[in-house]
């Protein structure tokens, strides 16, 4: 015998066992006993697991990823800058954007660009989070706590910008928690070397 | 009673348990076996087919709610009125309130009690439904018919290289003869029609006409229930065989070979209660448990045959946990895996009929039958003899309570069902409970565990009954 | 060759090479930002600090932090030198990797560092950017500077093809060393001095020289952008392959980035080779690239004007191979093109000597059609890429030159052409001049883009761009030099000379057969044998 192998004795089968008959009997109890409580059981000792779903439905964990949307800055334009992070981050490659640029005369511009574009396919993401993590600007977010809405139709699941930017955070915020340093912050102190030092 | 007579009598008995059986006890059991191993496996279970009411409905319902609310606490208070004045009045030796003596108020009580409580009922289930928005799913009752619906309507597919003509006899053939079975079986004493509203005296022979209640009183009684039960092999092995599939073919042969084996130890378990009832009736059986008062459950050899029963008798209808021939792990759904449809339907509710005769038969042979304690067909008569007055007034309660015939027809009815619905019940919960044998311990089990324990009882109670006669 | 030790390693050197060049030479890459091979030595961003060994050390006072006392203490440190600037000498001992030039390197680069923005994500830099690769490299440190950058002009259009940022400009001076140095216009140059340093035009000027694009591509940071490529793509999707510029027969070589995703070409950038074009391509080459998408043609078109109607590209074979059964050798003019690969040529050629055609022209562009000078630096006065090539490829198979496009509109008023097969887009750039050959019933042209030629055409056949195939183009010096395939054809497409070997099969003619490139060129080198005295296969140094 091998070293480390510890033999154990066979347990003998009392009669009772070998009868079955006790051994169904305790089952049967048991079985009746769930039902008893699950069915007739006062509200707090149910052991219900499962929940009828469209009707009632659990609450997720906070981090739980849902459809994603696009953060707003205090004005409205998206927190986005289209720097592509996210969509190459992405491995299921379903965000596309193309990005463009803010009008010289925008306080913005040489700043920031943004997103002409920003599509994501939401039937080929896998929903791993690997945007979010990606995003250097706290853009793009799977907090709104919600399933895509089922469709027969593949173009509905293809979801743009505006949708993405309309969509609420759980907490019911189009903002990120993170705001930015940028341009057109007080606490910016502008843009050329002219605007001072 | 003339024929025609006869033949009405027959129809209705057995409109009554097409009924019953078709009709009640197999889309209960769909549902008990759906929504209770739901509650048992600690999921809420199927419970979604419902009949939308309209919004005109929910709002009455809505809008009764409050008033059923003032309904439910004005009659228990009227009640409880009711009980304080009669505490009062039997304290005080008071003879009438307002004009009304103390019966008045026993009736009082009586009647808000009943008011209450249904008001209450009626306000729980009027909140159920505008809670769920006007949804009307009686606790997932809707769900077997829906399920129904749903096989009925269900293309009905037969395999290309099928034996059409006996692919689709197979569930007939499985479906007829277990509702046949229930033929023989006496759900209630004999009916006479003369008295029907009159008591029938406890004692003594009764010249009238008498109707059994059964749809056939056949001399071979249990043995027609077993020649009808062995035809339902037939039809597994024939639908097994015919759906050109190899699986459909192990699942028929493992059921011709599982149903043949313990349609023997079947027989068997259940001889000696042919050998202390001395009668091959079932009516008889019944009658013999009624007058000696015993249920054969109670007497040894029977309870031990009882026990012995109910293992063949799970394992004829090929349930959890004998369902081999069915075997989801080896055999796909054995001889049902080409079914779909209605014909899949049909050898679901032979499935569940088998049950329900199984049932029945235990009841018949284990339980007493329509026996209903202390009820006699005159009436109850309870243990001992003994007088209550209620106090304050002149009502008398005694041990004897006489009962019209039909009354107490009603009641051994009643009884029988529910017999059989608790039998049933415990089949399922046994469904629920043990996992499944495997082939060879199945068939061991048959031949070397029930068949010489039933032997020896079979022995035993000759014994007993050459002992006690 | 004398040596050098650099890090242990024998460095050969001629003689005037500085540290860095004998290094890059061998392949050895000593960190730098303001150094370029092409350029002069300007020595700035301190980031190529060497040690030298050998020879007498000079040591530095410094003041080093003790970890254990809580304070500075007195210390000296070696005296570093830049490898740029300092020029190499027989059994010179180099350190570049040593801990003293780590130290210097990761100083220079939290220096460099100090004012940036940081803006990565809006930075088409970003994935090629010197100050990203060093900083993993090199620093590796957090910032300490804790206040505001000091924040310059951004997003200053410098011309019509550059953006500049000043944020993000680390002041090498690179840019400037080009305009003066390759283009000799001093158009760019520095004001201020310290962190507020910027780049500024000449006052009342543009940056609109030809080679402006250089300053984008020698700018080892964000600051210069190419605002054609700006924000189109991000540089780690894109793929490269070795191309040849086809602006004019200087025959730059190129790199082509493209995306293979979406099958999309994004830029050309220089490709050193020092026999052709150094380290440089001009602007006009540079767009080039949207030949590749812009005005392709994608359909074959049966007819003109009202009557044409499109085609399958299955059908377009077969109505080729039909046309040319029905035409009458004596009467049909063969056009090679200039702006094809001498592949394309030489197919069109034996296609045309095995029909036995006797008139047999060349499509090039004429320079002042299309407003093209040439320049001392790369710009060749002829704007055709492969002039030589398919000039070469008729002599060898045909015996003779080709004619021009004049040639072919006098011979088709003379009456002697009757029909035409022509290859590419281009030739005929002067309004109306080919307008004689809108009368002829047959003219078909094998083409890539839009063009005057396909828009004469009576039958017009779509073939691979050349981003789409393997080719070579003969430049001016008669250097063949091979490109490659970058992006997939659009469906069902192919190469000019793939679509005359299947035409030429219907045909029944024999001994036009490849299914390979590789095959065409061994024919090609074949038939050119008694030439190849001439011809030396370029390769670019790595």
């Amino acid at each position: 015998m091998a070293a480390g192998v510890k033999v154990l004795e066979r347990k003998k089968r009392t009669l009772a066992e070998a009868s079955y008959v006790p051994e169904i009997a305790k089952g049967l109890g048991k079985t009746m006993g769930r039902f008893f409580k699950n069915t007739f059981g006062p509200e707090e000792k149910k052991e219900i697991a499962t929940v009828c779903y469209p009707e009632e439905k659990r609450e997720y964990p906070p981090r739980f990823r849902g459809i994603h949307r696009l953060t707003q800055r205090a004005d409205g334009s998206p927190r986005c800058v289209a720097c592509l992070c996210c969509s190459t981050a992405c491995p299921a490659q379903c965000i596309h954007i193309e990005p463009a640029e803010y009008e010289p005369d925008d306080p913005r511009y040489g700043y920031e660009r943004y997103p002409a574009k920003f599509i994501i396919d939401e039937l080929r993401c896998i929903f791993c989070g690997y945007c979010v993590e990606a995003c250097p600007c706290d853009a793009i977010r799977m907090d709104t706590g919600m399933h895509m809405p089922p469709s027969t139709e593949r173009g509905h699941f293809l979801y743009g910008k505006e949708v993405l930017l309309n969509l609420p955070g759980r907490d019911g915020t189009y903002l990120s928690g993170n705001p930015r340093h940028e341009p057109g912050d007080p606490t910016h102190p502008g843009v050329t070397r002219e605007q001072g030092h | 009673m003339d024929i025609s007579g006869h033949i009405l009598a027959a129809l209705l008995k057995i409109l009554f348990i097409i009924a019953v059986v078709v009709g009640a006890f197999a889309p209960m059991l769909v549902w008990a076996e759906r929504r209770q191993s739901a509650m048992i496996q600690d999921r809420v279970g199927p419970r979604r087919a419902h009949i939308p009411l309209p919004r005109g409905v929910v709002g009455l319902f809505r809008a009764s709610l409050k008033p059923m609310e003032a309904g439910v606490f004005l009659s228990f208070f009227a009640a409880g009125l009711a009980i304080l004045t009669l505490v009062l009045m039997g304290l005080f030796g008071i003879e009438t309130v307002a004009g009304q003596d103390a019966e008045t108020f026993y009736l009082a009580v009586i009647g808000f009690g009943i008011a209450g409580v249904l008001l209450r009922l009626g306000h729980k289930l009027h909140k159920g439904i505008v809670d769920s928005g006007g949804k009307l799913a009686l606790l997932g009752l809707l769900h077997p018919a829906a399920d129904a619906v749903k096989m009925i309507f269900k293309e009905d597919f037969t395999p290309p290289k099928a034996d059409k003509f006996l692919f689709s006899i197979a569930p007939i053939i499985t479906v007829i003869p277990a509702i046949i079975s229930f033929a023989v079986i006496p759900f209630a004493d004999t009916l006479y029609l003369e008295y029907w509203d009159q008591v029938v005296p406890r004692d003594g022979e009764i010249i009238a006409t008498a109707v059994p209640m059964q749809v056939a009183s056949l001399n071979v009684g249990i043995l027609f229930i077993f020649a009808a039960a062995g035809t339902g092999v037939i039809g597994a092995a024939v639908g097994g065989y015919a759906s050109d599939n190899k699986f459909s073919l192990m699942g028929g042969i493992r059921a011709a070979s599982q149903m043949v084996s313990y349609e023997v130890a079947l027989g068997l378990t259940i001889v000696p209660c042919f050998m202390i009832y001395d009668s091959l009736r079932l009516e008889d059986m019944a009658a013999w448990q009624h007058e000696h008062g015993w249920w054969g459950f109670f007497i040894p050899p029977l309870t031990i045959a009882s026990i012995l029963y109910l293992f063949a008798a799970i394992a004829e209808t090929k349930r959890i946990p004998f369902d081999v021939p069915e075997g989801e792990s080896e055999l796909v759904g054995g001889y049902l895996t080409e079914y779909s449809g209605m014909k899949f339907g049909m050898f679901f509710t032979g499935e569940f009929i088998e049950v329900v005769v199984l049932a029945a038969l235990a009841v018949v042979l284990f339980f007493g039958g329509w026996d209903v304690p202390f009820l006699y067909r005159s009436g109850f008569d309870l243990p001992g003899t003994w007088e209550l007055t209620v106090p304050m007034t002149e009502w008398v309660i005694t041990d004897q309570f006489l009962l019209q015939h039909w009354a107490v027809l009603l009641i051994q009815v009643l009884f029988f069902l529910f017999k059989v619905v608790v039998l049933m019940w415990l089949q399922l919960m046994i469904r629920w409970t043990l996992p499944r044998f495997r082939y060879d311990q199945l068939m061991q089990l048959c031949w070397k565990g029930l068949l010489p324990l039933s032997l020896i009882n079979i022995l035993v109670t000759g014994i007993l009954v050459l002992l006690w006669t | 060759m004398p040596t050098f030790k650099l890090n242990g390693q024998e460095i050969p050197f001629e003689p005037g090479d500085t540290i860095i060049r004998a290094a890059w030479r061998q392949g050895i890459e000593i960190p730098h930002y303001c150094w370029h091979p092409g350029l002069s030595i300007a020595a700035n961003c301190r980031m190529c600090l060497v040690h030298v060994t050998s020879g007498r050390q000079m040591a530095m006072p410094v003041l080093r932090w003790d970890e254990k006392k809580k304070e500075y203490v007195p210390d000296t440190k070696p005296k570093l030198v830049p490898a740029c600037q300092t020029g190499a000498q027989a059994d010179m001992e180099v350190d570049s990797v040593g801990p003293e030039v780590q130290q210097a390197q990761a100083h220079v680069q939290e220096f460099l560092l100090l004012n940036h923005p940081v803006d990565c994500p809006i930075c088409d830099q970003a994935g090629e950017c010197k100050l990203q690769d060093y900083y993993e490299e090199h620093q590796h440190t957090l910032k300490r500077k804790r206040t505001e950058p000091v924040h310059k002009p951004k997003g200053v259009r410098f011309g019509p093809t550059i953006v500049y940022d000043a944020e993000r400009c680390i002041m090498c001076t690179r840019c400037i060393r080009v305009c003066d140095e390759l283009v000799g216009d001093h158009v760019l140059d520095m004001r201020e001095r310290g962190n507020r340093n910027e780049i500024v035009l000449a006052p009342g000027r543009e940056l609109d020289h030809r080679y402006t694009l250089m300053t984008e591509h020698v700018c080892p940071v964000g600051a210069l952008t190419s605002r054609d490529f700006r924000f189109k793509a991000r540089v780690w999707f894109l793929k490269t392959v070795d191309g040849i510029c086809t602006g004019c027969a200087t025959g730059c070589n190129s790199h082509v980035d493209f995306d293979p995703r979406y099958g999309k070409v994004y830029r050309l950038r220089p490709r050193d080779n020092e026999q052709v074009n150094g380290f440089w391509m001009c602007d006009d080459g540079m767009m080039t690239y949207q030949e590749a998408h812009e005005h392709r043609v994608v359909t074959a078109v049966d007819g003109r004007g009202e009557d044409a109607e499109k085609l399958l590209q299955e059908e377009a074979t077969e109505e080729l191979a039909a046309r040319l059964k029905g035409l009458d050798a004596g009467s049909l003019a063969v056009v090679l093109s200039a702006h094809h690969a001498s592949e394309d040529n030489f197919v069109l050629a034996e296609v045309a000597k095995a029909l036995g055609v006797k008139h047999v022209y060349l499509a090039a562009r004429e320079a002042e059609d299309i407003g093209w000078e040439g320049d001392d630096i790369l710009r060749h006065a002829d704007p055709n890429p492969n002039r030589a090539g398919a000039t070469a490829v008729a002599e060898a198979l045909l015996g003779e030159a080709p004619g021009d496009l004049e040639d072919l509109v006098g011979d088709v008023l003379a009456g002697q052409v009757k029909s035409v097969l022509a290859l590419g887009a281009i030739g005929g750039e002067k309004e109306g001049s080919l307008d004689a050959l809108k009368n002829l019933a047959d003219v078909i042209v094998l083409t890539a883009n839009e063009g005057p030629l396909p828009s004469v055409a009576s039958l017009t056949v779509p073939v691979a761009s050349w981003a789409e195939m393997f080719g070579t183009f003969r430049n001016a010096k008669g250097l063949d030099q091979h490109f490659v395939r970058a992006i997939p054809s659009p469906e069902g497409i192919e190469p000019a000379w793939k679509t005359l070997v299947a035409a030429a099969q219907e045909l029944g003619l024999e001994g036009i057969a490849y299914a390979r490139t590789g095959e065409v060129r061994t024919a090609m080198n074949d038939a050119a044998a008694p030439a190849a005295g001439d011809e030396a296969q370029a390769s670019a140094p790595a």
